[in-house]
């Protein structure tokens, strides 16, 4: 980055940090904390998009029914994981309007914790330029395990 | 409404002189100076350099790698700092240098419409206040590599909605990604009327516009942005990262479930409506950068498996309306979004990236 660039993201950065979504369509993300016997998943979905997604699917359903029929994990063979939205709450990101939802994966008996096959289709069953970006935060900084984006719904977790 | 015939805006009193006019692009019905010819470019950037200070030198000249080449972006350049020698820094003499750049690579259509998109981002500047970096002169040009006849080498010319990435002597032909948008979609600004996506828009809708009369044309879905663009990497708590093309490379549909009509199945005058659709995009670079890819595209074969459709309003009068061309290389969308300075207004995002040959096929994972 050059000087001039650096001084002007400083001087911008405050001001423009609402900015950087509300000039291209804003996405989602999936947060995957692994724990000894399930994974715990903040899920932040854009409100903008949602509504769009929803009205094409005429549904009324809360934002926890909502998202009970569109994410989901199962084992590399196809055994369903037991998914439930511990709670859902409105939060701000970048001065976009979210609903931030926290989710509680947990495998059959027997099958690994960090070894998964995550089934998400949240806003990209309707927005074809929709993106779900899934992340694995550990200590320290998150690290990017996939994106998510029409047709693509499904996204092997191996951490 | 009266459109302004060729904006000197930023490049002030500056005849396009040191390079003979070509008679005419193949592609585009104005002359350009240089047609896109590498020795022209390379004779222009060489000039360029001569005037330079040392420290803009070391801007404008960047290694040709991965990180440098995904550096563009469709966003502000408050958001994404572009690297690159500023044109809003150059001297008069500097300037018109610069431009003998510009002249060279493009074709008379696209060296409008990056001036036409840099009085845009002016007229944005004075209407939103708020330091997101609206600025025609936060315009950047960037030499990737050595410039030659014989090794691959990228010319870079953005900023906030546009974004030219052209290699020369690639594996494969360069003349893409090449982003551009246009914010607002219409203007007026001293006593001149703007619309630098007039023809790129127009050609989208007249094929639109045929399309509406087919149903399986009609694609599934909702685009609020182009598909293929750039991707931000929000973190909570932090500045998003990203807000480039790290996403590259991209995967496309395959099979033909989703991607419209076949262009085979489209009757002759709505053929040409397609042709015409991919000739709008490619008339931006220079011929000499594009004839071969356009010949590619337009091949019986690639037209027999390149598929066609669209989204929303054929007239792209309400946001959320798409258009879109994908064949066997070749990828062209543009959206309607709404306006971010005033949104009671619309936008364009306009995408052209080729399956095979973004960053003339140098760039790896």
């Amino acid at each position: 980055m050059t000087t001039r660039a650096s001084a002007l993201l400083a001087l911008t950065s405050a001001a423009v940090a609402g900015l950087a979504l509300a000039h291209s369509a804003p996405n989602s993300f999936v947060k995957l904390r692994f724990d000894t016997n399930s994974v715990r998943a903040e899920v932040l979905v854009p409100q903008s998009e949602l509504s769009v997604a929803t009205a094409a699917e005429r549904t009324t359903d809360s934002f926890a029914r909502y998202l009970q029929r569109h994410l989901s994990a199962e084992t590399a063979r196809g055994l369903a994981w037991t998914v439930e939205v511990k709670s859902v709450r409105d939060t701000t990101y970048l001065e976009h309007d979210y609903l931030s939802a926290e989710v509680v994966f947990t495998p059959p008996p027997g099958s690994p914790v960090r070894e998964f096959v995550l089934v998400d289709d949240a806003v990209t069953h309707e927005v074809r330029n929709h993106t779900v970006l899934v992340l694995a935060q550990d200590a320290g900084e998150p690290r990017v395990l996939g994106v998510l984006q029409y047709p693509a719904r499904k996204l092997a977790v191996n951490h | 409404m009266k459109l302004r015939a060729t904006a000197m805006v930023f490049w002030a009193g500056l005849a396009i002189a040191g390079g003979a006019v070509h008679a005419k692009d193949t592609l585009c019905p104005r002359p350009s100076t240089g047609d896109g010819q590498s020795q022209a470019v390379i004779t222009a950037i060489q000039a360029l350099e001569k005037t330079l200070s040392a420290a803009q030198r070391a801007s404008l000249e960047r290694p040709f790698v991965r990180e440098s080449a995904i550096r563009w972006s469709n966003l502000p350049v408050g958001i994404v700092p572009r690297d690159g020698l500023r044109l809003g820094d150059l001297d008069e003499k500097q300037n018109h240098a610069a431009r003998r750049v510009a002249a060279a690579a493009l074709s008379a259509c696209g060296l409008k419409m990056l001036d036409d998109i840099r009085v845009a981002d002016n007229v944005l500047k004075a209407v939103d206040e708020r330091k997101i970096g609206w600025d025609g002169g936060n315009y950047y040009m960037s030499v990737l590599g050595m410039p030659s006849d014989r090794t691959p080498w990228m010319l870079q010319i953005g900023g906030h909605h546009i974004a030219y990435n052209f290699t020369f002597n690639g594996k494969r032909d360069g003349a893409t990604p090449l982003f551009f948008g246009s914010e607002p979609i219409q203007f007026h600004a001293a006593d001149l009327e703007y619309e630098p996506l007039v023809h790129q828009s127009s050609a989208m809708s007249n094929l639109a516009r045929a399309l509406a009369k087919r149903p399986e044309a009609k694609l599934s879905g909702t685009f609020t942005d182009v598909v293929k663009g750039v991707v931000v990497i929000p973190v909570p708590g932090k500045m998003p990262t990203g807000g480039t093309d790290t996403g590259f490379p991209q995967t496309y549909p395959t099979g033909s479930a989703d991607r419209g009509i076949l262009y085979s199945a489209l009757a002759p005058a709505d053929q040409a409506l397609v042709r015409a659709a991919i000739e709008s995009f490619a008339s931006l670079p220079g011929a000499a950068i594009t004839k071969t890819l356009v010949a590619k595209y337009e091949s019986p074969a690639a037209l027999a498996d390149t598929y066609v459709g669209y989204s929303g309003q054929p007239d792209l009068s309400a946001e959320h309306s798409y258009v879109r061309v994908d064949g066997p290389q070749v990828w062209m969308e543009l959206v309607v979004q709404k306006a971010v300075a005033d949104a009671s207004k619309l936008h364009y995002h306009a995408l052209w990236r080729d399956k095979q040959s973004d960053y003339g096929g140098e760039i790896g994972h």
